[in-house]
């Protein structure tokens, strides 16, 4: 562990799901340093062979784990499990606990983002509005 | 009193049973349908069916200003957003709820829930207690751990016992509130006298607690 506290410009993804990983894939494939994590070990088959990042599993919800994956002195975190209420957790823990400068949460259900406002450096992502917009942006160009 | 019991099987039954007279209006929110039939047959209440941590639910349960929200959930993650959503939304006055992780008790209390429980963290801390039962005190906390309640038994041989509580200097951090002598409980003033064998309950700040039980423990020279 060691080893990976020395790194400070690191990227930390939570949840290994499509998102997850894809993000790991690209920014460990720029040469950043990744850290990802899931309860699930199995999630990680979901990284690429050029992946070369860290990996942890375990309770994501347990502060232990993200300690472990030094979440105290990460510059970035994706949080990407496929849980909402977990999401939520985890961004109020990296926001009021350990001020993560720049923390991007996945939200499936966008009636949860009044749990995310007051909190500092929070990004939310809604994949739902997305498809709306999208879908908005397709339909007009086609009338 | 408004109260809105949201999740959990035996624990809700329970809290509902104890709960539900005139004077309060129960609101319950159960995820399990099976719960749900169970909690309806045994105590002639409505319940609402689906998640406590969907605003949706939340908003059809009317829960808007509930004097107190309980979240009995199973997941911890799951009762914390219940929890949130009941303060920010539907401004409940005050929020309980249970975590099974007993690590999330001091976390969840940082973020704002104002009152976290877990039965390991209370078993430990109850084993703690016991434990100290040797020693002739036992304390009890409030609000999160900041006020807390001492129980002591006077022995023979300390400085204070056979005094007035005027003669004895007592720590102005902390207020003997009540000496039990059996079968009396006795509200002290200056003038009572500490005999051996009453048990002292002081209410304290946590930080000055060590430094009361010295301070009765001390013994006569």
């Amino acid at each position: 562990m060691a080893k990976t506290s020395l790194l400070r410009n690191k990227t930390l993804i939570v949840g290994c799901g499509r998102l997850g990983s894809s993000i790991a894939n690209k920014e460990s494939l720029a040469g950043k340093n990744v850290l990802v994590v899931d309860k699930n070990p199995s999630a990680f088959e979901l990284l690429s062979d050029r992946f070369s990042g860290y990996t942890f599993s375990g309770d994501v919800t347990d502060l232990a784990l993200l300690e472990e994956a030094s979440i105290g002195s990460t510059k970035e975190i994706i949080i990407a499990t496929g849980d909402d209420n977990v999401n939520i957790f985890i961004a109020h823990v990296a926001s009021q606990i350990y001020s993560v400068p720049n923390i991007y949460v996945r939200l499936d259900d966008p009636s949860l983002e009044i749990l995310l406002r007051g909190l500092v450096n929070v990004h939310p992502i809604f994949p739902f509005e997305l498809s709306i917009d999208k879908f908005k942006l397709l339909r007009g160009g086609n009338r | 009193m408004k109260i809105v019991i949201a999740g959990g099987d035996h624990a809700a039954d329970y809290i509902i049973k104890n709960f539900n007279k005139r004077t309060n209006k129960l609101i319950i929110i159960n995820p399990d349908k099976e719960i749900v039939k169970t909690l309806t047959k045994n105590h002639r209440i409505p319940v609402f069916y689906g998640d406590p941590y969907k605003k949706e639910i939340l908003e059809t349960a009317n829960v808007k200003g509930c004097d107190l929200f309980i979240a009995l959930g199973y997941k911890d993650t799951d009762n914390f957003v219940a929890c949130q959503l009941a303060k920010k939304v539907f401004n409940a006055k005050k929020c309980i709820c249970i975590v099974s992780n007993p690590k999330n008790v001091e976390i969840f209390r940082t973020l704002g829930v104002d009152s976290v429980i877990s039965s390991t963290y209370l078993l430990a801390s109850s084993v703690v207690n016991e434990s100290s039962l040797e020693n002739l005190a036992k304390s009890m906390s409030f609000d999160n751990d900041k006020i807390v309640m001492t129980e002591i038994v006077v022995k023979d041989n300390y400085a204070i016992s056979n005094k007035m509580i005027m003669e004895i200097n007592f720590p102005k951090t902390g207020t003997i509130s009540c000496i039990y002598r059996k079968p009396s409980v006795i509200i002290p003033n200056g003038k009572t006298l500490i005999r051996p064998g009453d048990s002292m309950y002081i209410v304290s700040a946590v930080k000055d607690q060590k430094d009361i039980i010295s301070f009765i423990r001390t013994e006569k020279y």
